[in-house]
């Protein structure tokens, strides 16, 4: 058997809001693209066993980005981007995503995403219906106040060890210890984009009382939470989905606020759940 | 369901706790600057750990007033703390941040102290797993 994975990388360019990014992403698999979203401070290899798994990829052609300032794509390659503070904007983030679909000509993408992911995944379906086939928020809720901390940033202590320790105990103690420091690892790499992410998580990102204009006819939308999150509860998560007319909830047990990169295994269970969900939904629609 | 555990006794804790720490394989590859002092407030008693180079040189128990100095403390109750002390521990008592964010738990004093030392105090925090807690 060979030892080169199917998994291959590519760069796109996108345009969006005057901006040009040079866009690096990871993908493998046929049929419907399944668009993957890593966590705030992160990048694309937290979807590394969704990547190359035969089961999903059959049906699905997986895309998992680096958003730009994280993993390989870098920050915008037409301004001075060093001489301001990063702070992602909900607006930015929504448009840059049907940005890179529009770039790579995808038709009826499921989207996915975790944390700040799910967030925005939350925003799509709530400003694009009409794009995306359905959204999958995993780990997402209508609002999550509270880590837009300077600690990550802070020149005083080591920002690449807070930002991997400090989001350490949003895995779960049952997730292999291996991938749990892959996921603490991922985070090293992130601290100078990590706190302008959470602009959005945890301040610009509020859907409270508009989750009813969410037309899940459209768009379907999949929550899906870990017990083990601190920071978007299943409490949060069940809150969210029960607001949204037609949407489905996932409590996933035994796992925490990176499912997809601290234990593939379990998540991909649950995301079995999800997607048959998803074809169930759409069938109908169709 | 809950297997009903006993807590360790507070000498047998500060012994299991100081060896665990000391004989730790991940802090005594990352801890070399791991320096500093604080207070774990467990209701029912409190320590003060000092921690030098990674080993820990010295655990207080119950101090009086102002008797020992410490830079932060990590304060909660002792039905946190039993639960901080179970092998594969329930959620939001799996770690120092879970349970500020969604329990009782209190980080206080210099808390840049604690974000310098985060990776191997994290450590140092889930050996409670292994050892118990004394509450």
């Amino acid at each position: 058997m060979s030892k080169i994975s199917p998994v291959t990388g590519h760069y796109v360019t996108v345009d969006v809001d005057g901006l040009e990014y040079k866009v690096f992403y990871l993908e493998n698999g046929q049929g419907q693209p399944l668009v993957c979203q890593h966590t705030a401070g992160a990048h694309n290899h937290q979807w590394r066993g969704l990547l190359e798994d035969p089961e999903i990829t059959a049906s699905y052609r997986v895309i998992a980005y680096d958003l730009p300032r994280h993993g390989k794509s870098d920050p915008p390659e037409n301004t001075q981007w060093w001489t301001e503070e990063y702070q992602l904007s909900a607006d930015h983030f929504a448009n840059f995503i049907v940005a890179l679909v529009d770039a790579l000509e995808l038709v009826d993408p499921i989207f996915m995403g975790s944390s700040f992911g799910g967030n925005i995944a939350l925003q799509l379906a709530h400003r694009f219906p009409e794009r995306f086939d359905a959204v999958i928020p995993v780990e997402g809720a209508d609002y999550s106040p509270g880590f837009y901390l300077d600690w990550w940033q802070h020149p005083h202590a080591n920002a690449a060890q807070v930002c991997g320790s400090g989001t350490w105990d949003l895995m779960a103690p049952q997730s292999p210890e291996a991938d749990r420091w892959k996921t603490w690892f991922y985070y090293t790499q992130g601290s100078e984009a990590f706190k302008g992410d959470l602009y959005f998580y945890s301040v610009d990102h509020d859907l409270r009382g508009k989750l009813g204009e969410i037309q899940t006819n459209k768009c379907a939308v999949v929550l899906m939470t870990g017990e083990y999150d601190y920071l978007t509860t299943p409490e949060d998560g069940a809150r969210t989905a029960s607001q949204i007319p037609g949407a489905e909830f996932i409590e996933m047990k035994a796992i925490g606020h990176f499912p997809m990169s601290e234990n593939y295994p379990v998540f991909k269970g649950y995301l079995v759940q999800a997607l048959d969900l998803i074809r169930t939904k759409t069938s109908v629609r169709a | 369901m809950t297997v009903a555990t006993r807590a360790p006794s507070v000498d047998a804790w500060v012994q299991s706790f100081t060896e665990a720490n000391n004989q730790d394989p991940e802090i005594r590859a990352h801890g070399k600057y791991f320096t500093c002092s604080y207070l774990l407030d467990m209701e029912a008693h409190t320590f003060v750990v000092r921690v030098v180079s990674g080993t820990i040189a010295q655990i207080s128990v119950d101090p009086g007033p102002i008797e020992v100095p410490y830079q932060f403390a990590i304060r909660a109750s002792a039905h946190t703390w039993s639960e901080f002390g179970k092998p594969v521990p329930a959620p939001m008592y799996h770690g120092i941040w879970a349970a500020t964010f969604q329990r009782d738990m209190k980080l206080e004093g210099d808390v840049l102290v604690l974000m310098q030392n985060l990776r191997c105090l994290t450590r140092q925090i889930e050996l409670l797993r292994s050892t118990g807690a004394p509450v």
